[in-house]
């Protein structure tokens, strides 16, 4: 079965080029524009992994970590973040808040798909 | 298939600019306002982002130091000052440029962005910062480096051993040793002594740890990289041991035996006291990028002399079109007819595509505007709201073209002359705030675009001495109000005495007029004293083509714009007799009448009249023809050189039959005749 990828970025260039290159390698994909709006989609479906930006209008990424691993049903599944900035605080931050990992923009597709298939299989 | 996004990141990019825009124009009404900070920090940060992934790198590194300014105020590290603010301001041109055009190449404009970027750095204590960036710089090196260069095969000793909390953050560990073994050839060792009974087990940790010999051509970043998501979730140790494969060496395979029994542990020094007997050739492989370029195009950019040609060639068709039509019509050949009213539809609709095509919104122009008025009004230190309605109205780009200097000329004028200072406004008893409203509306096929202050308004009394002084008007004489207010539009008339450094650069209203003028539009002005001031411009939507109404007076044919048309009323004799003093009674309705045979000196002949009853401002008026003979789709022609200063003839069309028709601007008929007893 397609694994399902929830993308969470508020820019549309972004999601649009993170949503062709995964579906083009078959995976299903779900798209949110913030973290408030992908909230909506934690409501028991399967989701694989989450990628999602960190600087966002209404809930940010580090909210949206923090929020789905309070959902049990959410709790373990592996979280990367989109960032640019690649200064450890940062990254310590968000991986505090639970995320799995991170995917520096930057980024070409491969460097996308390798770092999913880093944390999911 | 980059390249399909990267349109969409610059039409992105400059909705961010434009966000970016309003947003620090209301930071500088509040430069501590938390939200508005961190939306412009958000907006930069998008086009930081995008930028570099889809190539744009000098949009990337000089948004970059414009983000880091915003990153120290929004921690409270920074404030904002003014200066801050109008650099940035310059900044936003800058990143503007660069989404056009890309990179930049052009020396002079490579310098220009540096001063830029290093007056931005300024802002914030540069030490930090330029650290930062070298280290950046120099990782990207070493990647290079390590891409470019082969490396012989080592085999390497690592120790994993995850947190107990690793599971908790959706990290598998599992995954991890198969990213290992991937790199290379790789032996897996688990340690298991640290698992509790299974009654103790709380199966969200984990107690396992690993060891694993590695044999790879990968250099140890490659290795460390696996584990670069779980670096402060585990304890890791890598160790390079051998220069070669051990892996297949018979002794290794003994030291991995006793391990596994658990004799012994496995150690470094352990593994390193095996070795071959030669030395291992360095095996390299060759890696190949292939590059597959798709081109797969959702939106296209077109020079616009190309639609300009398309809307050429579309009104030529219309032409020919009405042509073929009156030839199926003369001949009376049932097939040809049919065939020529398909193509009228498909050209009707062709028509209207290739119009739709040139149209664009006005928001694109107003962001300018905004601009101006804040840099005006800094530089006079009058404080002005500028607001905009209908920003999503569209129109002709031709007309936009022509329209961007005269309305920037206006507005330019409302904030110098019209708005008075803010001590004075609070003598007169006026928010000491002025307002500037730009507010754009559609009102049949026009476009209405209205610029509304609430300055000190004109006075009729100056403006009306001003023009007696300049010759313009002869004294004595009874204007209305709006005729005086009208005279601004004269050539060589100016009101300020003193030309100061913004309007009076020799554009004045007289040339606003004649630029509206050409592209067929209306200008006109109301104002009170001490209330404001209001230019009203009334626009075609488009230039080349229109609908209008054929007519025809005496032995002329003339073209009427359908959208200035209410009705047509037949002409009765008893009718025509209720003529008086230029104003025609019918029913219960009066309005005055231009008899378009007084106004082309032609005579009245016999045949039956009829009125075309138009809009004009809010009134009505009536046109008196002959025959009315049809709708008709017009290509409007310009007049040629000899005779374009004329009043009331807009432009001429070619008929289907060769002749001539002229295109009436009931606008201008009514305004140059409408006030004239012009009926004998």
């Amino acid at each position: 079965m397609a694994k399902t990828v929830l993308i969470v970025d508020d820019s549309e260039s972004i999601r649009e080029v993170v949503n062709f290159t995964l579906e083009n390698e078959g995976y299903d994909v779900l798209v949110g524009v913030d973290g408030e709006d992908a909230l909506q989609f934690l409501d028991g479906r399967n989701i694989d992994i989450i990628i999602t930006d960190l600087h966002m209008p209404n809930l940010d990424g580090l909210g949206l970590i923090r929020k789905v691993r309070e959902i049990d049903a959410y709790k373990h599944i592996p979280i990367l973040f989109l960032t640019t900035e690649s200064q450890a605080a940062k990254k310590m931050e968000a991986k505090q808040a639970g995320a799995t990992g991170w995917i520096i923009k930057p980024f070409v597709s491969a460097k996308l798909l390798s770092a999913i298939s880093r944390v999911l299989r | 298939m980059i390249d399909k996004f990267r349109a969409k990141f610059v039409e992105e990019g400059l909705d961010n600019v434009h966000d970016l825009e309003e947003a620090m124009l209301l930071l500088e009404k509040d430069p501590t306002d938390k939200e508005i900070i961190e939306r412009i920090f958000r907006a930069m940060h998008t086009l930081k982002g995008g930028g570099a992934m889809f190539g744009f790198n000098d949009l990337s590194s000089f948004t970059h130091h414009l983000e880091t300014v915003y990153d120290w105020v929004r921690n409270g590290k920074l404030n904002v000052t003014e200066d801050i603010i109008s650099e940035t301001f310059k900044a936003i041109d800058q990143i503007k440029y660069l989404l056009e055009v890309g990179d930049v190449s052009d020396e002079s404009e490579k310098q220009e962005l540096a001063q830029l970027t290093q007056r931005i750095k300024g802002f914030v204590s540069s030490t930090n910062e330029d650290n930062e960036a070298k280290k950046g710089a120099d990782s990207k090196r070493e990647e290079d480096l390590s891409a470019s260069t082969m490396e012989a095969s080592k085999t390497y000793l690592i120790h994993f051993k995850p947190h107990t909390n690793i599971l908790q953050n959706g990290t598998n560990p599992l995954y991890l040793l198969d990213d290992v073994q991937a790199l290379g050839k790789a032996f897996v060792l688990y340690n298991d002594e640290n698992v509790p009974e299974l009654n103790e087990l709380n199966p969200e940790d984990c107690f396992v740890s690993w060891d694993i010999v590695l044999n790879t051509t990968e250099v140890l970043n490659e290795i460390q990289d696996v584990f670069i998501f779980v670096e402060d979730e585990c304890d890791l140790n890598i160790v390079e041991i051998f220069n070669g494969d051990i892996l297949s060496h018979p002794k290794f395979e003994q030291i991995i035996e006793q391990c596994e029994l658990g004799k012994q542990k496995l150690t470094a020094e352990l593994l390193k006291g095996i070795s071959w007997g030669g030395d291992e050739n360095a095996s390299s492989s060759e890696k190949k990028k292939v590059l597959l370029k798709e081109h797969k195009i959702s939106s296209i950019r077109v020079a616009s002399t190309k639609i300009d040609e398309l809307v050429n060639l579309v009104s030529e068709l219309v032409t020919i079109q009405a042509q073929l039509h009156l030839y199926a019509e003369t001949n009376r050949e049932p097939k040809m007819l049919d065939l020529s009213e398909s193509i009228e539809k498909l050209t009707r609709q062709l028509r209207d595509n290739a119009f739709e095509i040139s149209l664009i919104p006005l928001q694109n122009d107003l962001m300018r505007f905004q601009r101006l008025v804040r840099d005006l009004s800094k530089e006079l230190n009058k404080e002005i709201d500028f607001i905009i309605e209908g920003g999503d109205i569209e129109l002709d780009k031709n007309i936009i073209e022509h329209l961007t200097d005269p309305l920037l000329h206006m507005i330019r004028n409302c904030v110098d002359h019209g708005i008075e200072m803010p001590e004075e406004r609070i003598k007169k008893g006026k928010n000491p705030k002025g307002s500037v409203i730009f507010k754009a509306y559609y009102e049949g096929s026009n476009v209405i675009i209205k610029i509304i202050d609430d300055g000190m308004g004109m006075d009729p009394e100056v403006i009306l001495n001003k023009a007696i002084k300049k010759g313009l008007v002869e004294e004595g004489l009874d204007l209305s109000k709006k005729e005086i207010l009208d005279l601004v539009f004269s050539s060589g008339f100016t009101t300020k005495d003193v030309v100061t450094d913004l309007s009076g650069r020799g554009v004045g209203m007289d040339v606003v007029n004649r630029k509206i003028g050409e592209i067929r539009g209306e200008v006109s002005i109301d104002s009170d004293l001490d209330k404001g001031t209001t230019v009203t411009l009334v626009l075609p939507l488009t230039l080349s083509i229109i609908d209008g109404l054929l007519v025809s007076v005496a032995s002329g044919q003339y073209v009427i714009p359908i959208s200035a048309i209410e009705k047509i009323i037949p002409l009765e004799d008893n009718d025509r007799k209720s003529i008086f003093n230029g104003v025609i009674k019918l029913g219960e309705e009066h309005f005055p009448v231009i008899d378009l045979h007084d106004i082309f000196n032609e005579v009245c002949g016999d045949e039956k009249q009829h009125i075309i009853q138009v809009k004009f401002e809010d009134k009505r008026y009536g046109l008196i023809v002959d025959r009315v003979i049809g709708e008709y789709q017009t290509v409007v022609k310009p007049l040629g050189r000899m005779i374009k200063d004329q009043e009331v003839i807009s432009g001429a069309s070619i008929m289907g039959d060769g002749t001539i028709s002229m295109v009436i601007d009931t606008n201008r008929l009514i305004h140059a005749f409408g006030n004239q007893k012009i009926h004998k």
